[in-house]
């Protein structure tokens, strides 16, 4: 089967200026690919170039076996897009927008609009630019299922959403997903990726950390501890316990990685006076850090 | 009205074009009004004698200075510098527009996300911009038509037509200056100031050559100088005149395409 997307050493360059330097993936067909990284790390720059909208300096791009390069509008066809800095023409009302889209894509009416707009309760007569952030998101959102794509490039497609309309939303993203539609999510919250996506790449600085599994990355994910202390503990404290990790070390401030039990670091954190503890699952920032200090330490 | 990208093109322009039609009749209307007032003055008829030539060229519009006759008023007046300037107004306005503005208000991503090429989408917001140009010389050729006779200026259907269709050919030049550099940089400061200063640059190389010297074959180079060489409102369309400005256009028009399919787009 040919994949949905496949990228063989994308490099792009805005003068010198890095964007992405040199990815390598392939997004299977029917799959959901969470495309993960902090902002600035070059998913946008790689939605971009998946659209033909900038160009690479180097590397080939291809979407369903067909080399972007050459076949740029037909490949479109193909796929629904939001952008992730969004901006619809203000003047028009979003079913102005969207039969104006609808058209250009060579479908009646509103083609799925109608639909998907009372199912994301989008007001479609009101002028674009009396509407709030959530409803332009919206409007955003309905134009890039417009006709059913095979493909969907989702630059960050909840940011602004209220959290009904997140839930709709990802409702509507398993439902397609599960009639074979190749997904694309970009994001920088790995919570948000774990949900929905069933593969994660982790880009960061222009390439390329990570392609797992979310089960895997799930496997892998751990408790973040923060531990105030009234004077900071011995360097060994807390070595060599099952499951826990140490990351950080800001005089009386420890930040600790812990995976499974926690009774094993709750027994070595009492032995000490603790002013202050702070525990969170991990985010992204959390996993970049352990996930380089793992890195690091298995290398050596 | 929303089924493709010229005629959204189009119906973005509907209230701008309807003000400038009403303001290209509201001029014309107020210099005919004033026509009768100058022929009876005598004082106008040696008016032309006692205006240095570099007067008289910056407001020649083809023949010899005289504001007396319906011709000679209606070049120096409108045709000299009025009517082209107005109608390069607006076609630089929408050929600046066409990509450059669009792509800084950051909806021509999303645009051409759409199963639309390039060199498609462009030459779209080209043929728009042809037809309101021709739109806005129909209304200005149509409201001389009634007006002329009117002022008993004595000017002819088919020479008021020639005057009309080289400002027409005119304004494109610019136009499609405009949308070539819009095309190829994304910004529309640059793609309204280059041909704007453009425009004022060769208006006056056309209007100085006469009487610097050296200027006198880089005049060559200036589109006015192909708008103002025949005196249409006397002896009708040059057609090769006619054709060198259309060629000019041309030549923007077929770069646009080719700048603009090479380069990144860029965001706001």
């Amino acid at each position: 089967m040919t994949a949905a997307i496949r990228v063989e050493g994308l490099i792009k360059f805005y003068g010198s200026s890095r964007g992405v330097s040199g990815l390598d993936f392939a997004v299977e067909a029917g799959e959901v690919f969470g495309f993960l990284g902090p902002n600035g790390a070059g998913k946008t720059t790689t939605i971009r170039l998946l659209l033909d909208l900038i160009r690479p300096t180097a590397g080939r791009i291809e979407l369903f076996g067909q080399d972007l390069s050459r076949a740029s509008a037909a490949i479109r066809a193909k796929v629904g897009y939001l952008p992730g800095d969004l901006h619809l023409y203000e003047r028009l009302t979003p079913r102005e927008h969207l039969r104006y889209f609808a058209a250009l894509r060579g479908l009646d009416g509103l083609g799925e609009g109608e639909k998907l707009a009372d199912r994301f309760e989008l007001e479609l007569d009101r002028p674009i630019k009396a509407l709030s952030k959530g409803n332009r998101q919206k409007v955003g959102l309905v134009q890039a299922f417009l006709h059913r794509p095979d493909l969907l490039l989702l630059d960050e497609p909840t940011a602004g959403l209220d959290p009904l309309v997140q839930q709709t939303f990802n409702e509507l993203l398993r439902e397609v997903a599960g009639e074979g539609t190749t997904v694309f999510l970009s994001s920088h919250i790995l919570s948000e990726v774990q949900r929905l996506a069933d593969r994660v790449a982790i880009i960061r600085e222009g390439s390329l950390e990570l392609v797992e599994s979310v089960e895997t990355l799930r496997a892998r994910a751990f408790v973040r501890v923060e531990a105030t202390f009234s004077e900071p503990p011995p360097a060994k404290a807390f070595a060599g316990l099952p499951g826990v990790r140490e990351l950080e070390r800001r005089g009386p401030v420890v930040l600790l990685a812990l995976e499974g039990p926690a009774d094993p670091l709750i027994k070595a954190l009492a032995r000490y006076e603790v002013l202050a503890l702070d525990s969170h699952e991990a985010d992204l920032e959390d996993f970049f850090l352990t996930f380089y200090r793992a890195g690091t330490s298995d290398a050596e | 009205m929303l089924s493709s990208v010229f005629a959204k093109a189009l119906r973005d322009r509907r209230r701008a074009f309807l003000y400038w039609s009403l303001g290209l009749v509201a001029f014309i209307a107020m210099e005919v009004a004033v026509y009768p007032t100058v022929r009876d003055n005598p004082t106008f008829k040696t008016l032309g004698e006692s205006y240095p030539k570099a007067i008289k060229d910056l407001f020649s519009f083809g023949g010899q200075f005289d504001i007396v006759s319906g011709a000679g008023f209606l070049g120096i007046e409108a045709f000299s510098i009025v009517v082209p300037m107005m109608l390069i107004y607006c076609t630089v306005a929408v050929g600046a527009n066409a990509i450059a503005g669009e792509e800084e208000r950051g909806t021509l991503d999303l645009l051409l996300s759409l199963p639309l090429s390039r060199s498609r989408c462009l030459l779209e917001k080209l043929a728009a911009l042809v037809v309101e140009t021709l739109a806005l010389g129909l209304v200005l050729w149509t409201v001389l038509v009634i007006a002329v006779p009117l002022a008993k200026m004595h000017v002819k259907v088919v020479e008021l037509l020639a005057a009309t269709l080289l400002a027409l050919a005119l304004a494109l030049v610019f136009g499609m200056i405009a949308l070539a550099v819009g095309a190829a940089s994304g910004r529309r400061g640059l793609a309204i100031g280059i041909p704007a200063a453009l425009a004022v640059a060769t208006y006056v190389l056309n209007s100085l050559a006469s009487l610097v010297g050296w200027l006198g074959h880089l005049q060559w180079f200036s589109p006015f100088y192909y708008y103002t060489r025949s005196d249409p409102l006397r002896t009708g369309l040059d057609i090769s005149d006619l054709l060198v400005l259309l060629a000019i256009a041309a030549v923007f028009a077929a770069a646009a395409p080719f700048l603009f399919r090479r380069r990144d787009l860029t965001t706001p």
